[in-house]
C-alpha cells in the first residue's frame, strides 16, 4: 500500500489524540466501526453551549493509517467550526484532502459518520437534559 | 512434441541449494528457530496480550505469527517500515482481509486483523533480531496509546458487550 506525504504526515504526528470527558454535559462521544472489520474510530467534541461552537475535539483510532489520517484531519477540522458547518464535512472532502485510493474511501465514510454520531450524541445528552430539567 | 525451455540458472541453483541443505539443514533449523525464540521471548516480556498464532513447537523454524490485540496490522507494518513483515500471507497482503489461514485456525476477525507474520532466513542475525524486537514493542505502546480498543480494555470495558455499528 502506497501511502501520500499527508497520510504519512498524520499517521507520524497524529492531531488531537486523546480522549474528552465523556460524562460531560459539552462534550458528545462517537464510537463508529467494529474491531472484527478492522477500524474503529472514536471522535470526541466539546462544544460551547452559547455559540454552538466546537472548541475542542480529540480522537483515538483503531485501524489502517489511512483510518488514523482519516480521523485525524475530521479533529483539525472540526475545530473552530459551528455544529451546522461540522455535519456539513462530506467524507469526499477527507478523500480528497489525503488522496485516498478507492480500496481506502470507507476510511473517510467512517470519519464522517464519526463526526456525525459525536455531534448527535452531545444533542441527544443536552435535549434530555432539558427535558428532565 | 518439444518439452518447454528448460530453465538451466533454476536448475543449477536448485541443485546447489539442495546440496547445502543436505549439510546445513539441521544446524541452520537450529539456529534459527532459537533467534526466533528470542524474538517471541523478548515481545512477550515487554507488552501485554500479545497472542502467538500456531503451534508452540511444530511449526516452521524460520516462522513466528503473532496477534498484538487492539493494534491494527497495517497500521502497525506502516509504523516498522525497516522491517520487512506482512500482516496476512503473502498472497492477501494487498487486500483487506484478515488472513483466512488464521481465521480457519479459529484466531477470531478481532485478533486476525492484528496479526503480523515475521519470517527468519539464513542470514538473519541475532542483532537484527534485537533491533526488530525493540522496533515493535516501541510501535505497538505508539499505537496502543492511539488506540479506542485498549483505552476501553483498561477502563474494564467487555469489548464484546459493546454494540458495534459495523460497516
Amino acid at each position: 500500500m502506497a501511502y501520500t506525504k499527508k497520510v504519512i504526515d498524520h499517521y507520524e504526528n497524529p492531531r488531537n489524540v486523546g480522549s474528552l470527558n465523556k460524562d460531560s454535559k459539552t462534550v458528545g462521544t462517537g464510537l463508529v466501526g467494529a474491531p472484527e472489520c478492522g477500524d474503529v474510530m472514536k471522535l470526541q467534541v466539546e462544544i460551547d453551549e452559547q455559540t454552538r461552537v466546537i472548541k475542542d475535539a480529540k480522537f483515538k483510532t483503531f485501524g489502517c493509517g489511512s483510518a488514523i489520517a482519516s480521523s485525524s484531519l475530521a479533529t483539525e477540522w472540526v475545530k473552530g467550526k459551528t455544529i451546522e458547518e461540522a455535519l456539513a464535512i462530506k467524507n469526499t472532502d477527507i478523500v480528497e484532502e489525503l488522496s485516498l485510493p478507492p480500496i481506502k474511501i470507507h476510511c473517510s465514510v467512517l470519519a464522517e459518520d464519526a463526526i456525525k454520531a459525536a455531534i448527535q450524541d452531545y444533542l441527544k445528552k443536552n435535549n434530555q437534559e432539558e427535558k428532565t430539567a | 512434441m518439444r518439452s518447454g525451455t528448460l530453465n538451466v540458472p533454476g536448475i543449477v541453483g536448485f541443485g546447489k541449494a539442495a546440496e547445502m541443505a543436505g549439510r546445513l539443514m539441521s544446524e541452520e533449523m537450529q539456529r534459527v528457530s532459537h533467534l526466533r525464540d528470542l524474538l517471541w521471548e523478548k515481545i512477550k516480556a515487554n507488552l501485554d496480550e500479545v497472542y502467538l498464532n500456531g503451534h508452540s513447537i511444530e511449526r516452521l523454524p524460520n516462522n513466528l505469527n503473532v496477534s498484538f490485540a487492539y493494534v491494527e496490522g497495517e497500521s502497525l507494518m506502516m509504523g516498522m517500515k525497516e522491517l520487512a513483515v506482512s500482516s496476512g500471507s503473502a498472497c492477501t497482503s494487498a487486500s483487506l482481509e484478515p488472513s483466512y489461514v488464521l481465521k480457519h485456525m479459529g484466531v477470531g476477525e478481532d485478533l486476525a486483523h492484528t496479526s503480523i507474520r515475521f519470517g527468519l532466513g539464513r542470514f538473519t542475525t541475532a542483532e537484527e533480531v534485537e533491533y526488530a524486537a525493540d522496533k515493535v514493542i516501541e510501535t505497538v505502546r505508539k499505537l496502543r496509546d492511539l488506540s479506542p480498543l485498549y483505552e476501553m480494555v483498561k477502563e474494564g470495558i467487555d469489548l464484546k458487550s459493546v454494540t458495534w455499528t459495523g460497516h
